[in-house]
């Protein structure tokens, strides 16, 4: 870094470059400051990040118990997540008529952070025994890995004889090669959409809208969505204290119902 | 939220009604519970975006320091942040001939959170006094309200004479302007958005400014000084030892 007097003059660069090197000295110098400042800016930025996650990972294990009791009264209402899908602008698109059919079965619906946070989480559909497939259990993953992509796996579905074609997704139980997204889009069906477990590139800015949905907006508060039906289907119960009191836009409908207009 | 038995049953439904009644009473119950659950979750996730917050405006307040710090180091490098604005891959879209010459007036840019973090942020770009307006400051803000839509407000410049027209904006209108087929710096600068505008515009340019040239401009000032021929001193430990991808 020390200006270098040595080199070979052009007529009339000479004093230029010295000065030059000079100020490129101090640049330099202070670039390296700069560099400095950056990385203690990372390192405070590191800590931040990890407070914050520490602060969702406790949440996240207050939530639990709440959402255990949560699924529970789930239980007592017959067809809660179905109509919740139906419900839900998105998400009902995405049943075709066998997957409503299928979807009688679905007991219960679950959403878990993995005890990392920042390393992905899981849906879980419940489901009681049913002339489609063996499984009662059917779970999706999404895994953050470091560089940034996502992997995702899901259950592969054992379905019964017969079943599974109509949804496009083809029953070949013997061929395991075919896996995953089969000759379906994801948004053709419930099945074709959880069946599918093409790795997602963040660069790319390809993720799953449909998983990102059920899990921050259809399990944050499904009552909303299921509210909006039942109030469609002829809500006359007069609970117009407990429909419709929740913050979600989805609830101006749900006004029109009640005798009490109270006019949001 | 008493099953009413009083319902005038129609031919065939009425055994079927009142079944259906009360089971439409437990399902009712059900449902308050169910609400109540709801209620518990939606306290308990007010309090985790407290607690986040919280820890956001307290690290705000250990990087403003650090901010303040590394402003000065950067008075020091001529054309610091023109040159990191040319070499991010977006925003250097946004600079044309005229932007850039003014930005060689550009001394210092500033992006600063509200207090209470979650209510908005500034972003600031200081000038030395300069042949193409009188401001030293212009300073774009953007606020986000209640109803979940976000105010946009920014300085009115104060043009010179025969200035700011080749940016496309006229020197005589206040902002609401959506000339987007002509995006330059100062178009983008001078838009601005109220509460009562239908469009809710989404300011992907202001977020960029905010979230990745103020947190780490050095990487991409970087990658244009190594294009062009910088790192003759031997200073490899420290250019382009950083971790952004765009080494």
């Amino acid at each position: 870094m020390v200006a270098d007097k040595g080199k070979k003059p052009k007529i009339g660069e000479k004093i230029v470059e010295e000065n030059a090197e000079q100020i490129d000295g101090e640049l330099v110098l202070s670039i390296e400051k700069l560099q400095e400042v950056q990385d203690e800016l990372e390192k405070i930025n590191e800590e931040a990040s990890d407070k914050v996650l520490e602060v969702e990972q406790k949440y996240n294990e207050v939530r639990k118990p709440v959402y255990d009791k949560r699924s529970d009264i789930i239980k007592s209402i017959p067809d809660f997540w179905l109509t919740a899908f139906l419900s839900h602008p998105v998400l009902s698109d995405l049943l075709s008529e066998e997957d409503q059919k299928i979807f009688k079965h679905l007991t219960s619906l679950e959403v878990e952070d993995c005890k990392d946070v920042k390393l992905g989480y899981s849906i879980s559909f419940n489901f009681s025994p049913n002339p489609y497939f063996e499984d009662t259990k059917l779970t999706k993953t999404f895994t953050f890995l470091d560089e940034g992509t996502t992997k995702i796996t899901a259950t592969s579905i054992k379905w019964k004889e017969g079943m599974g074609v109509p949804n496009g997704v083809a029953h070949d139980h013997h061929d395991h090669k075919k896996k995953g997204n089969k000759r379906c889009h994801e948004e053709d069906s419930f099945f074709c959409w959880f069946s599918g477990t093409q790795q997602k590139d963040v660069m790319d800015e390809i993720h799953d809208e449909v998983a990102e949905i059920i899990r921050e907006d259809l399990w944050t508060n499904p009552l909303t969505y299921f509210n909006n039906e039942a109030d469609e289907e002829d809500g006359d119960e007069g609970d117009e204290e407990e429909n419709g009191t929740d913050d979600s836009e989805e609830d101006d409908e749900d006004q029109e119902d009640d005798d009490e207009d109270e006019g949001n | 939220m008493v099953a009413d038995k009083g319902k005038k049953p129609k031919v065939g439904v009425k055994i079927e009604e009142e079944g259906a009644e009360q089971i439409d009473g437990e399902l009712v119950l059900s449902i308050e519970k169910l609400q109540e659950v709801q209620d518990e979750l939606e306290k308990i996730n007010e309090e985790a975006s407290d607690k986040v917050l919280e820890v956001e405006q307290k690290y705000n307040v250990v990087r403003k320091p650090v901010y303040d710090k590394r402003s000065e180091i950067i008075k020091s490098i001529p054309d610091f942040w023109l040159t990191a604005f040319l070499s991010h891959p977006a925003l250097s879209d946004l600079l044309f001939e005229e932007d850039q010459k003014i930005f060689k007036h550009l001394t210092s840019l500033e992006v600063e959170d509200f207090k209470d973090v979650k209510s908005g942020y500034s972003i600031t770009f200081h000038f030395s006094p300069n042949p193409y307006f009188e401001d030293t400051k212009l300073i774009k803000t953007m606020t986000f309200l209640d109803d979940g839509t976000t105010k946009i407000t920014a300085t009115p410049i104060k043009w010179k004479e025969g200035m700011g027209l080749p940016n496309g904006v006229a020197h005589e209108k206040n902002g609401k302007k959506r000339s987007h087929e002509e995006d330059s710096f100062f178009s983008w600068f001078s838009e601005t958005q109220s509460k009562d505008d239908v469009e809710d515009v989404h300011d992907s340019i202001a977020e960029l400014i905010k979230e990745d040239l103020w947190v780490n401009p050095l990487t991409y000032f970087n990658n244009d000084a190594d294009e062009e021929d910088f790192g003759d001193e031997d200073d490899e430990e420290d250019i382009g030892t950083d971790d952004s991808e765009e080494n």
